[in-house]
C-alpha cells in the first residue's frame, strides 16, 4: 500500500469517527443535557460572583452603618439647644424668645424693646435679682 | 509533563481562537464568554469523559468539575486559552478518578458485588429519552459504529487515546492538543500517528 493509499484511509477513519462521534453528541438524553446546562450555569455563576467589585461587598454593611448614625443624628437633636443666636456681646435672653413665640403683637415688643433690654438687665443684674425683689 | 511556569509561557505563545471575534468579545462579559464556550464544548467534553471512564456519572462530575475549575482558575484569562486548559482539567479529572477506581478496586475487589461498575452505567431509562432522534435504523447503524469505535478507542493506550480524542474527535490542533496533554507537540504527532495506525487496524474498512 502506498503511502498516498495510507494518507487517504486515515483521512477517511478520521471523518467517519468524527461523523459517528457527533452524532453520539447529538443523541444525547435530556437529563444528561440538563445536568450540563445546570452545570455551566454554576461556573458562569463563579465567574460572575469574582467579577463583582469588593466594595460591593461591603455595601450593605455602609448602608445599614449610615441609617444607624442618621437614627441616633435625628435622636439626639433635640435634646440640644436649637438657639444659636448670638448679639452685639451678649447672649440673647431665652425670655425674649418665649414672648416672641408666645405670639404677641411683634409691633409691641419692638416699641418696648428698651424697656424689655432693661427689664433684663435689671432682672439679672440687679441687686435684687439673688433675693427677689426683698429688702 | 510542564510545569506551571512552562504552560504559562506556551500559553502566550497561542494564537487566538475560539468562535468569537476579538470584536465580539470586547462587547461581552467575561461570564457570557464563558458560558458560550462550555455550551460549545460541554456535550463533547461529556462524551470524551464517558467514553474513558465508561459511567455516565462519573463524567457528569468530572466535566462539572472542569468548568467550575476553569471559571475559578482562568476565568479571567483571554477566552482564546480556555479550550485547552479545559480539556487539560478534564483529562486531568479523567485520570484522577481512574486512579481512585483502580485503588479501590484493588483494595475492595473480593468483596462481592464491588465491581458493579463493570456491569454498565447505573441509568434510569427515561433519561434516554433523546432529542430529535432519527429514524431506530440509522439510530442502531450509528449505535454500532459508536460501540465499535469506543471499543477500539478504550484498546488504545491511554496517551495515544488522549491523542486521538483532542486531535479527532474535539478538533484541537497539534499546539493545544500539547498543552491539554501536558507534552510536547512532537510527542503529540507520534501518539496521534500510532492511535490511528492501531484504529486502522482494529476497525478496518468496514467502519
Amino acid at each position: 500500500m502506498s503511502e498516498h493509499d495510507v494518507e487517504r484511509r486515515d483521512e477517511a477513519l478520521e471523518r467517519r469517527a468524527r461523523e459517528v462521534f457527533e452524532a453520539s453528541v447529538e443523541q444525547l438524553d435530556v437529563g444528561t443535557r440538563a445536568r450540563l446546562r445546570a452545570a455551566r450555569q454554576a461556573a458562569t455563576a463563579e465567574i460572575e460572583s469574582r467579577q463583582r467589585p469588593a466594595w460591593q461587598g461591603w455595601l450593605p454593611v455602609a448602608v445599614a452603618a449610615s441609617a444607624a448614625l442618621v437614627a441616633v443624628l435625628l435622636w439626639r437633636a433635640p435634646a440640644e439647644s436649637p438657639v444659636p443666636v448670638a448679639s452685639s456681646g451678649a447672649t440673647v435672653a431665652i425670655d425674649a424668645l418665649e414672648i416672641v413665640a408666645a405670639g404677641d403683637d411683634l409691633d409691641l415688643v419692638a416699641e418696648d424693646l428698651e424697656f424689655y433690654v432693661w427689664l433684663e438687665q435689671a432682672g439679672l443684674d440687679g441687686p435684687d435679682a439673688h433675693d427677689g425683689g426683698q429688702g | 509533563m510542564m510545569g506551571p511556569a512552562t504552560l504559562e509561557v506556551v500559553i502566550t505563545e497561542l494564537p487566538e481562537g475560539g468562535e468569537c471575534s476579538r470584536r465580539e468579545e470586547a462587547c461581552l462579559d467575561a461570564a457570557e464568554t464563558l458560558d458560550r464556550f462550555l455550551a460549545c464544548v460541554e456535550r463533547r467534553a461529556f462524551r470524551i469523559a464517558q467514553m474513558a471512564l465508561r459511567d455516565r456519572d462519573d463524567a457528569l462530575d468530572v466535566v462539572q468539575d472542569a468548568m467550575l475549575h476553569l471559571a475559578r482558575s482562568y476565568g479571567a484569562r483571554p477566552s482564546g486559552e480556555w479550550r485547552p486548559l479545559f480539556y487539560r482539567i478534564l483529562y486531568n479529572g479523567i485520570r484522577d478518578r481512574q486512579r481512585r477506581r483502580s485503588v479501590r478496586s484493588r483494595l475492595f475487589g473480593f468483596l462481592p458485588g464491588s465491581r458493579a461498575d463493570e456491569d454498565g452505567p447505573r441509568e434510569d431509562p427515561l433519561e434516554r429519552i433523546a432529542d430529535g432522534a432519527p429514524g431506530p435504523d440509522r439510530q442502531l447503524m450509528a449505535d454500532e459504529a459508536m460501540q465499535r469505535l469506543e471499543t477500539a478507542i478504550a484498546a488504545l493506550p491511554v496517551r495515544q487515546r488522549e491523542a486521538f480524542a483532542l486531535r479527532c474527535l474535539e478538533g484541537l490542533d497539534v499546539a493545544e492538543t500539547a498543552i491539554a496533554m501536558g507534552c510536547s507537540e512532537g510527542s503529540v504527532k507520534t501518539h496521534y500517528f500510532r492511535a490511528l495506525q492501531s484504529l486502522r487496524a482494529a476497525l478496518g474498512e468496514v467502519f
